[in-house]
């Protein structure tokens, strides 16, 4: 799928190093000790039944949570210790648009530029809005925008930095068709020299983008395999290993 | 479209108090355009003020000429916190229902910026609203002008002010992540804004009443500036907890 | 501390110096020269409550500091069962005051300096814990108790201060700039009672925090088990 993960000359460097995490709410274990690695330029999707803990996992590379035990490295720095930088390199796409309603898409996209201290500000708003198809509405607030264009607006929101890793959340749920397409032409566009971690219940999409694939239930990695796994082979390791809440 | 080519991508150091200053006024930038967009939260906030001044009036006139001059002070100030309690919550309400907190936590920024800046935004609602209601107010209650000790009244208004705003930015934080969201806020706020509230009006009641220049007032006043430094820097110290996971 | 006096040993020494101290305050130190005669004399338990329950505020806020820090949840255990003592001692403080107040002056209640900056700290712990009772979540809890408890305990002294803008009261004003104000009899006897009710605190909290540690061990056991 990319060059960059071309193994023969020496592997690429760590971007997401996580060893041992834990996370408890309260008395409950949510994740019980994950152990992974995502090299640059890797494609982790991640899949697995809700309440496994996968969100739980791509907000706590996010910054979002903070590990009960355990460490996490994104970009060769510790979430915990030194989550800044972490903050710079990282660009989050949830089924949240996580945009002001009230304001418009420029207004909304020069907000975000100027708490990432983007400094070309207005060229790369302008570029991202024609490369989503938005020009025409950038004046709108966001209140009047449909939900595939709000999604479309949110992936602005979260390359408008450069971000070196990209963490999907359910990304492609909900969107129509034509912003899937656009979603999938972007995320081609960007495919090289980007780490991506993406949390899907979308079987096919996790397939076809993910250079490694793993699923999450209760708590724990109970699958992972490089890709090239077909869909109906998938399918079948994913109903074998998923049981009603128990790891097989 | 592009991201930067290996190595890491932490600016440094050098570009951080630049960052901060800059992300302190998109912050507030955003906030204000947002408000003064929909409009809806200052409209309500200045109609529920000049309403609590007029309900002031009803529930004092029991007697015939009765005197209202001492209370003066109090009734101003209850009226801006009980205004406040509303607003607080309304600042972080969108925030939280659109998911916009997690939007702004993601973002490379220190959350005392944050604080500081929602801060100043609950500061300038406050300010546009009292801007309204002391006129109004001089109107229906005060005889005597006080024109001569409007400074006094300016400075005590904004440090009692910013008393209110930053106590007030930290709990609302905490509010409104809990279950009863705006019910918390007035019983853990009340408490603490009592000594604000005592020394503002005590000082409001006595320019309104008598007339009293800075000399007169100073006990006050510094009592006030002391309050808002000890807790600005303990929210400081602890608004990285309230607003965090 | 915790091994070093028995819990027993501790209510007993607590209720020996409360004991001594309420025999002092009667048989020994004189009554009362002013106008409040025999009735002053409740100030022996009142004034060391009021001073007791504010070193239990204290004692929750280095609890709520030192879980900041840790993230370990038996500071937090610690800081609201003092901050449960505070408040009980706290009440005890107006109901004292109160009846002094009864006797002395022949008013139930007068808004003067002390009576209202313990009502005012009576309200603002409560909070406390109606903000525990509205989180779920056990660390999330915590931390907002903490830093509530945090900000709470720096208000108190600036709530006394403010108190002092308000118009005089009737409160004698005992510990003043020039030393105690009392003579030496009346001080033995206060200094008992001070003793004893530090120890009540001492013994009530090592109790209190035993119970609750036990809960929280109980609960373990259960979500270990399925419950």
């Amino acid at each position: 799928m990319s060059d960059a993960q071309d193994r023969q000359d020496g592997a690429a460097p760590l971007e997401i190093e996580v060893d041992g995490l834990r996370k408890t709410f309260g008395r409950r274990e949510v994740l019980k000790g994950l152990s992974f690695v995502v090299r640059r330029g890797g494609f982790l999707s991640i899949f697995g039944p809700n309440g496994a803990g996968k969100t739980t996992t791509l907000r706590m590379l996010a910054t979002l949570l903070t590990p009960s035990g355990g460490t996490v490295k994104v970009a060769g720095h510790d979430v915990r210790e030194d989550p800044m930088p972490v903050r710079r390199a990282i660009g989050f796409i949830s089924h949240n648009a996580m945009l002001y309603p009230d304001l418009t898409a420029q207004e909304n996209l020069r907000f975000y530029a100027d708490m990432y201290g983007v400094d070309d500000r207005e060229a790369r708003i302008t570029e991202l809005l024609e490369r989503l198809e938005l020009s025409a509405r950038r004046h709108d607030v966001v209140r009047t925008y449909s939900k595939g264009m709000r999604q479309r607006l949110a992936i602005a929101r979260a390359v408008l930095h450069r971000p070196r890793v990209l963490l999907l959340d359910e990304p492609h749920s909900g969107l129509d068709p034509r912003a899937v397409d656009i979603l999938d032409g972007l995320l081609t566009e960007i495919r090289d020299e980007h780490t991506f971690v993406m949390v899907t219940h979308n079987i096919a999409k996790g397939l076809e983008w993910g250079t490694e694939l793993m699923i999450i239930e209760g708590g724990r990695i109970a699958y992972e395999h490089a890709a090239g796994v077909d869909h109906d082979s998938f399918s079948a390791v994913y109903r074998e290993h998923v049981h009603d809440g128990s790891v097989v | 479209m592009n991201s930067q080519r290996g190595g890491a991508i932490d600016q440094g150091a050098a570009g951080a108090p630049v960052r901060g200053w800059a992300q302190f006024k998109a912050i507030v930038r955003k906030d204000l355009i947002r408000e003064l967009r929909t409009r809806d939260m200052i409209v309500s906030m200045i109609l529920f003020v000049l309403l609590a001044m007029v309900i002031f009036h009803y529930a004092f006139s029991v007697k015939e000429g009765a005197d209202l001059t001492y209370f003066t002070g109090g009734m101003l100030w209850v009226t801006f916190i009980f205004a406040m309690l509303l607003g607080l919550n309304r600042s972080f309400a969108q925030e939280k229902d659109e998911h916009c907190l997690d939007g702004l936590l993601l973002c490379p920024v220190d959350r005392v910026t944050i604080f500081l800046a929602k801060t100043v935004g609950n500061l300038v609602f406050l300010l546009i609203i009292q801007a309204v209601a002391v006129p109004v107010f001089t109107l229906f209650f005060i005889e005597r002008s006080y024109l001569g000790d409007v400074l006094p009244f300016l400075i005590v208004l904004l440090l009692a002010d910013v008393g209110i705003c930053a106590l007030g930015t930290l709990l609302a934080t905490i509010s409104m992540n809990t279950r009863s969201r705006d019910l918390l806020l007035p019983i853990l706020l009340l408490p603490l804004i009592v000594p604000v509230l005592i020394a503002a009006t005590g000082a409001t009641t006595l320019i309104f009443a008598e007339g009293a220049g800075l000399a007169d007032l100073l006990a006050r006043v510094l009592f006030l500036l002391g309050f808002d430094a000890v807790f600005l820097v303990a929210a400081w110290g602890t608004y990285d907890f309230a607003i965090g996971e | 501390m915790k091994k070093l006096v028995s819990a027993p040993a501790l209510f007993i020494g607590a209720g020996v110096f409360l004991i001594t101290g309420l025999m002092l305050a009667f048989w020994y130190s004189p009554v009362d020269s002013s106008s409040m005669g025999f009735s002053q004399k409740i100030f022996y338990y009142h004034v060391p409550i009021a001073e007791t329950a504010l070193v239990a505020f204290g004692i929750a806020f280095v609890a709520a500091v030192a879980y900041l820090r840790t993230q370990d949840l038996k500071w937090d255990r610690l800081s609201y069962v003092s901050v449960r003592l505070g408040l009980l001692f706290s009440i005890l403080v107006m109901i004292t005051g109160m009846i002094w107040g009864k006797a002395a002056w022949d008013t139930w209640w007068a808004w003067e300096p002390r009576l209202t900056t313990f009502l005012l700290v009576c309200f603002l712990y409560a909070a406390y814990w109606v903000l525990r009772s509205v989180v779920d979540e056990e660390q999330r809890r915590a931390t907002y108790a903490a830093v509530f408890a945090i900000i709470a305990f720096i208000n108190v002294p600036i709530t006394f201060f403010a108190t002092r803008f308000l118009p005089e009261g009737l409160h004698p004003v005992v510990i003043s700039a020039g030393g105690t104000g009392m003579e030496g009899s009346m001080f033995v006897s206060f200094f008992i009672s001070m003793i004893g009710m530090t120890l009540l605190l001492v013994a009530l909290t090592r109790r209190d925090l035993a119970i609750e540690n036990l809960k929280d061990r109980v609960t373990d056991l259960k979500t270990s088990l399925g419950g």
